[in-house]
């Protein structure tokens, strides 16, 4: 009897198993063959020079790597890169947060339309801000130079995305303006999880407005908070569109990202080993900057 | 010393909702007060108002003689209970508990004492280190009255606080709570929309219905002297029953005629509806009041079939038909009914409430009293 009930337990179990296989081996397949065979072959590819064309036989074991951390625009690109996470976490996460405390709640008038401004730079393609954005700061005509002209008078001319000191300013604030909206969203749905009866227990408890905040809202919508960190940390490392149509990492590789670099050191001028060495060493700081927040972060709660 | 004096008090909404109209109750110092009615009547957002959490649009709250209007919460020395208890997920229950005292900056010792304290009395000791989500809602309901208790405040205000436990644990905490009353000696508001808490709960209950007090008064006098047929049919369970009778008078005797029946009404009660001669009243009576009789007593019984039969083991409740009516009627355990006999039932006319028909007020409510 009991045997017969086992062999019956086996059986469902079975089948069980085989619908997940089933059910997993599409998203699998795809995922290996667009994913991590590439970055298997990216990986083999970085060990080599190679033109992309011809023979790969070239082996030059770890010199693609050292060379690009000899490379000073390399070492901008990376800097850049670290500078955009630093702004986005601690200028345009803090932002939207605030954003979101201030149009979150349900009943304010208007607080639909301004969600609706807020959000809408997000939907917009990365090309597309680039370019309404490189009309903006247009030397001739763009917005700097018609607020210059109207204040000093005269044929001023404002060139941010041409001039050394500012472009890479010029470009964060796209960055800023166009993901604004998206973590505010984020937050909004965490806000909109956080129970209006705590906020009063904490009123009642004798809480102000900022310590509501601090100690009780905060920690209760934590999980969009970690969700936002992540998605604007691994999108900091991947800026590519919007520079790209702004400046092409320009003026004098000044406004360079990581992946800008690969483009125009590896693509450019089909040196596709020391793209692939690029490539991977991006991969490695997401995943790195991963497998520490999994462990640090997201375990934690 | 803490009294509480709701004066005038009114709450409109935007878009001119009245949620309460002209709110008058005076809480005395260490009372119970339950504030009961159905969902919707004004009960939560006048405690609320009490709280400091709603703003008073109309009228002035007093809390010890002193005008609280404009005193933001944490001044007016109060604490809350939730309905959804309102623990703070992320920190353990002696944080949570601690918390209102941290925010007022208790020295650390001070708070340990308290909250150790609070945790005795109401047995959660060995909770302190958990998170609430590790919790059962009784002990959850525990930690939120503790986090109520360490403060000390001059009055507790509980907003439904036992609606969210199964029935045998309301039963229990309800007198958790009323022991504790007795125990800390403070002024305490409850709200509820279950009769049978206030009932058992309150020194003095007020009674709600769309913003409108009805009635404020002891349990017994709501129960025995209710103002208006509201008060009676929304306390006491089963409910008081309703039937809607014609007043006539033959040779001097006061009758009420249902049609099916026609009831004789003593000499005291017939002059409290001397006046309702030609008139229609309703007739209310508790399941209580009235008795069981097999044979018909002319002029004095209803005559009556049995629907439904409810045996609770110490009484039965039975549902009866009259021609026009429904009732209920609380007999005792050894009666042998079966659904369809005809039976008889004799009212207690000393117990009897007469309503007028149409503002629904009990008739002759200062005429009983004397």
């Amino acid at each position: 009897m009991n045997t017969r009930i086992d062999s019956q337990k086996a059986h469902i179990k079975l089948k069980e198993s085989l619908m997940i296989i089933m059910l997993v081996a599409p998203a699998l397949i795809i995922f290996t063959t667009f994913v991590v065979i590439p970055v298997i072959q990216a990986g083999y590819y970085s060990f080599f020079k190679w033109k992309g064309l011809g023979p790969l036989n070239d082996f030059r074991g770890i010199e693609n790597f050292i060379r690009a951390f000899n490379h000073p625009v390399f070492i901008t690109a990376l800097m850049n890169n670290l500078k955009i996470v630093f702004l986005s976490l601690f200028l345009q996460l803090p932002t939207a947060f605030l954003l979101a405390l201030l149009i979150g709640r349900k009943g304010f008038f208007g607080s639909m339309v301004f969600r609706g401004l807020y959000f809408f730079p997000y939907v917009l393609a990365e090309i597309v801000v680039g370019i309404i954005w490189k009309f903006i700061y247009d030397p001739q005509y763009g917005i700097p130079t018609f607020f210059a002209r109207l204040i000093k008078g005269g044929d001023i001319q404002i060139g941010l995305l041409g001039n050394l000191d500012y472009a890479f300013t010029a470009i964060f604030i796209v960055i800023f303006w166009k993901y604004i909206g998206f973590h505010m969203i984020l937050y909004i749905a965490g806000l909109q999880g956080v129970p209006k009866e705590l906020e009063d227990a904490a009123v009642i408890d004798g809480a102000n407005k900022f310590q509501v905040v601090l100690y009780v809202i905060i920690p209760s919508m934590w999980s969009a908070i970690i969700i936002s960190v992540f998605l604007s940390v691994i999108g900091s490392f991947n800026v590519f569109d919007i520079v790209w149509a702004m400046g092409q990492g320009g003026p004098v590789h000044s406004t360079e990202t990581l992946v800008t670099y690969l483009y125009n050191f590896g693509f450019k001028r089909f040196a596709f080993g020391y793209g692939s060495a690029i490539a991977i060493i991006i991969f490695f700081l997401c995943l790195i900057f991963n497998i520490f927040y999994q462990k640090y972060v997201v375990a934690e709660k | 010393m803490a009294t509480v004096s709701l004066k005038n008090i009114g709450k409109v909404y935007e878009g001119n909702v009245r949620a309460v109209d002209n709110a008058n109750i005076e809480i005395e110092d260490r009372e119970f007060v339950v504030f009961v009615g159905p969902s919707g009547c004004g009960k939560s957002t006048t405690l609320r108002m009490i709280a400091g959490l709603e703003d008073i649009t109309e009228g002035d709250l007093y809390i010890d003689d002193k005008r609280v209007n404009d005193i933001p919460p944490k001044d007016r020395d109060i604490a809350m209970v939730f309905q959804n208890y309102a623990l703070y997920p992320h920190m353990t229950v002696y944080d949570n508990m601690a918390f209102g005292l941290k925010i007022r900056k208790f020295d650390k010792e001070d708070i340990k004492k308290r909250v150790d304290q609070a945790a005795k009395i109401l047995d959660i000791e060995e909770l302190l280190d958990r998170k609430p989500k590790a919790l059962s809602g009784g002990q959850r309901q525990r930690v939120a009255v503790g986090r109520a208790i360490v403060r000390q405040p001059k009055v507790f205000l509980f907003d439904e606080p036992l609606s969210n436990l199964d029935a045998k644990l309301r039963v229990q905490m309800r007198a958790e709570i009323s022991s504790l009353h007795n125990r800390l000696q403070a002024t305490m508001v409850y709200v509820t929309h279950d009769q049978v808490e206030a009932m058992t709960m309150a020194d003095k209950i007020v009674v709600l219905k769309d913003g409108l007090i009805q009635q404020i008064g002891s349990p017994l006098e709501l129960y025995n002297d209710p103002a208006n047929r509201f008060v009676a049919g929304f306390i006491g369970s089963p409910p008081m029953n309703f039937m809607t009778v014609d007043v006539t008078e033959e040779k001097g005797k006061v009758y009420i005629d249902e049609g099916d029946f026609k009831l004789e009404i003593p000499k005291e009660q017939g002059d409290i509806l001397k006046d309702y001669v030609g008139k229609q009243v309703v007739f209310g009576m508790r399941p209580e009041d009235l008795d069981y009789h097999e044979e018909e007593m002319k002029d004095q019984t209803i005559k009556c079939n049995v629907g439904v039969i409810e045996p609770l083991g110490a009484e039965i409740h039975v549902y009866v038909n009259t021609a026009k009516h429904q009732a209920i009627a609380r007999v005792g355990p050894n009666v042998k009914l079966q659904v369809g006999d005809t039976i008889y039932l004799l009212p207690h006319f000393e117990k009897a409430v007469f309503f007028d028909l149409e503002t629904e007020l009990a008739i002759g409510r200062e005429q009983r009293r004397q």
